[in-house]
């Protein structure tokens, strides 16, 4: 019961956190220099079409009705024409969507268990060589530069060593000759997907090393550490099933927490490895002032984050009774 | 708590905070590499004492126009039409330092002015600002500048330091708020409230002097998140086409095609952004230790 007017309450704030975006964005698609209607519209079509595009997404309407229209369209899914590739918005996202989900979350998923499982070791044995090894590892994968490391990485592994291709998501002679199978064609994405994916799941070990280390640092003086031991349980068995257990609850919520930055990071290595996801759109979208595509892309961003905030937090309500107020 | 006795306290503090400051390894490299770092801001402004060649920005070398590698005339060589390399790092330290330390400055005083007040006030106040907090805290700041340069067209450097500040303080203020709701309680504001001192005075003469160390420390890390986003913003090309930042150059190594031709222009500005990063963070951590009270015994001024 607790649990379910929890998961209630943060679904009503999540859901006025979007509408608040939304709101704002709408204000300052409005106020900004130059033309509204021409973020909308892309004055290169002929006049036919601008003006089925104008009614459509009602910007010959006085402001309040265009809000009207604005928050009608944005849940029918009609987010306009995008400039740049002259399709419907929402038909492009679709498509990239799933690019961006397949790497962030391989990404998120294979880091955080690896940080949670070297953290642990890290915290367990500080003091001693390895710890300070791993520990000044982890700074420094954390704190390298996104883009730089990214490019590092095409350039040794890509250009000189020619193990991995340089961008894209796929050799497109492998999509396109008739006979390669399903595996050929999943074989290859994987192999694209390899450098985007080293990148993202190096520097996110990093953060969540720390975060673990620190986190098992604090659990270790808790009594119920003590108890353990002197109940005669074996190092193993207090370090994995007592200390990092409960060590590894405030790293979930911090996947949550930092997921702003990751997504950060995520867009940027999009774009270097132009692996076609919704961030490398967001940016490609800016630098082309494709407008619709560029306030779509941001709202699907916003929406994910706000989702993913949601999973965590309830995660860990879910994990941890404490917190359920 | 007269005067004398307050700053007795403080300097004692201080020497205390040093003494485990320098016991610990990390933060000592944090600090070596910082003032090397600073010491390359300084040296930009030399640079023009070299001659007009040497100029970050529009520098050229009647002999090079394009781009080479190290040697005697450039130490790091030259980018793709003929500009010193090094001299670029050096402004790009300036840059860093400047982007840096006054979107970390403004950010915690922000911050800190919100947390103390929702921490202090409480109720309704409280829950505004911290949905507030929350709001802008989950947003990716790099996206959210994208859109507003692409709205606003190219952003001046010193906007950007401005926005970068209005996204950061959220994270500050939940941590002020935090420490101002246990001090709240404590015995001398109660007594400075019975002795008539206005919300005001106890704010900003009781709350704020306690709060204020915990506020720098977690400066370090805003100082390290400002340089990365100025940097990612630079990198996709849209900084300040004025400013020669290491984002810049690494933009224009990038776009320039040059990135696996030039290790010298691609390796330089990279290491110097994730060092710099580096060295603040260790700087963080080390004062983490001296000041978090859950790791040490702290005596509040009472």
């Amino acid at each position: 019961m607790e649990l379910r007017k929890f998961i209630l309450r943060r679904l009503v704030e999540i859901g006025v956190i979007f509408f608040v975006i939304l709101t704002v964005l709408f204000v300052l698609f409005r106020i900004a220099p130059g033309d509204p209607v021409a973020r909308m519209v892309d004055p290169m079509w002929t006049p036919e079409d601008v003006q089925h595009v104008i009614s459509q997404l009602g910007l010959d309407q006085p402001i309040w009705t265009q809000y009207l229209y604005y928050l009608k369209n944005f849940f029918g899914g009609n987010f306009g024409i995008s400039f740049h590739y002259g399709e419907p918005v929402l038909d492009i996202i679709w498509k990239r969507l799933p690019n961006t989900i397949l790497l962030f979350t391989t990404s998120t998923i294979l880091a955080a268990l690896a940080g949670v499982f070297l953290g642990k070791i890290a915290a367990w044995h500080k003091g001693r060589k390895s710890d300070t090894w791993m520990t000044l590892g982890a700074l420094v994968c954390h704190t390298l530069f996104v883009p730089w490391f990214a490019l590092m990485l095409v350039w040794i592994l890509g250009y000189k060593v020619g193990w991995f291709p340089l961008n894209g998501i796929i050799s497109p002679e492998v999509w396109v000759r008739g006979n390669s199978n399903f595996l050929v064609k999943g074989l290859d994405v994987i192999h694209h997907m390899l450098l985007p994916l080293m990148t993202l799941f190096v520097i996110q070990t990093g953060s969540y090393l720390l975060l673990m280390r620190s986190s098992m640092l604090g659990t270790l003086k808790e009594d119920y550490i003590v108890t353990a031991r002197a109940k005669g349980l074996t190092e193993k068995a207090v370090r994995n099933h007592h200390a990092a257990r409960n060590a590894a609850l405030p790293v979930i919520t911090s996947v949550g927490l930092s997921l702003a930055f990751s997504i950060n990071g995520g867009a940027l290595t999009e774009t270097v490895f132009t692996w076609p996801g919704i961030g490398k759109e967001l940016v490609f979208a800016v630098s082309n002032n494709d407008y619709p595509l560029a306030q779509a892309c941001f709202l699907l961003i916003a929406a994910v984050v706000l989702t993913a905030n949601l999973i965590v937090d309830v995660l860990y309500a879910y994990l941890d009774p404490r917190i359920r107020y | 708590m007269s005067n004398l006795s307050e700053r007795v306290h403080l300097f004692d503090r201080l020497a205390k905070g040093w003494a485990i400051f320098r016991e610990n390894l990390l933060g000592k490299i944090g600090l070596t590499l910082l003032v090397l770092f600073a010491l390359m801001a300084v040296a930009s402004f030399f640079t023009p004492l070299f001659g007009p060649m040497y100029d970050p920005m529009t520098g050229v070398d009647p002999l090079i126009s394009h781009a080479t590698g190290p040697g005697w005339r450039h130490w790091l060589g030259t980018d793709f039409i003929g500009r010193d390399i090094f001299t670029q790092l050096l402004e790009g330290a300036k840059i860093a330092f400047m982007v840096g330390l006054s979107a970390a400055f403004i950010s915690i005083v922000l911050g800190t002015i919100v947390g103390m007040l929702a921490g202090y006030m409480g109720g309704f106040v409280d829950m505004l600002l911290m949905r507030l907090a929350d709001m802008i805290m989950v947003m990716p700041s790099l996206l959210i500048l994208l859109l507003l340069a692409a709205l606003f067209g190219q952003l001046n450097i010193w906007l950007i330091v401005l926005l970068i500040a209005l996204l950061r303080w959220p994270g500050v203020s939940r941590v002020i708020r935090a420490q101002t709701l246990t001090l709240k309680e404590r015995p001398f504001i109660e007594a400075a409230k019975v002795a008539g001192a206005s919300h005001i005075r106890i704010i900003f003469r009781h709350i704020m002097p306690n709060v204020l160390p915990l506020s720098f420390l977690y400066m370090t890390f805003r100082v390290t998140s400002a340089i990365l986003v100025e940097a990612a913003l630079a990198f996709l090309g849209f900084g300040d086409p004025s400013q020669v930042s290491w984002g810049m150059m690494l933009q224009w190594v990038w776009k320039t095609g040059h990135m696996f031709q030039a290790p010298y222009w691609l390796l330089p500005p990279g290491i110097c952004i994730s060092l710099i990063t580096l060295s603040f963070y260790m700087l963080g951590r080390a004062m983490d230790e001296v000041l978090d009270p859950r790791l040490r015994k702290e005596e509040f001024s009472e």
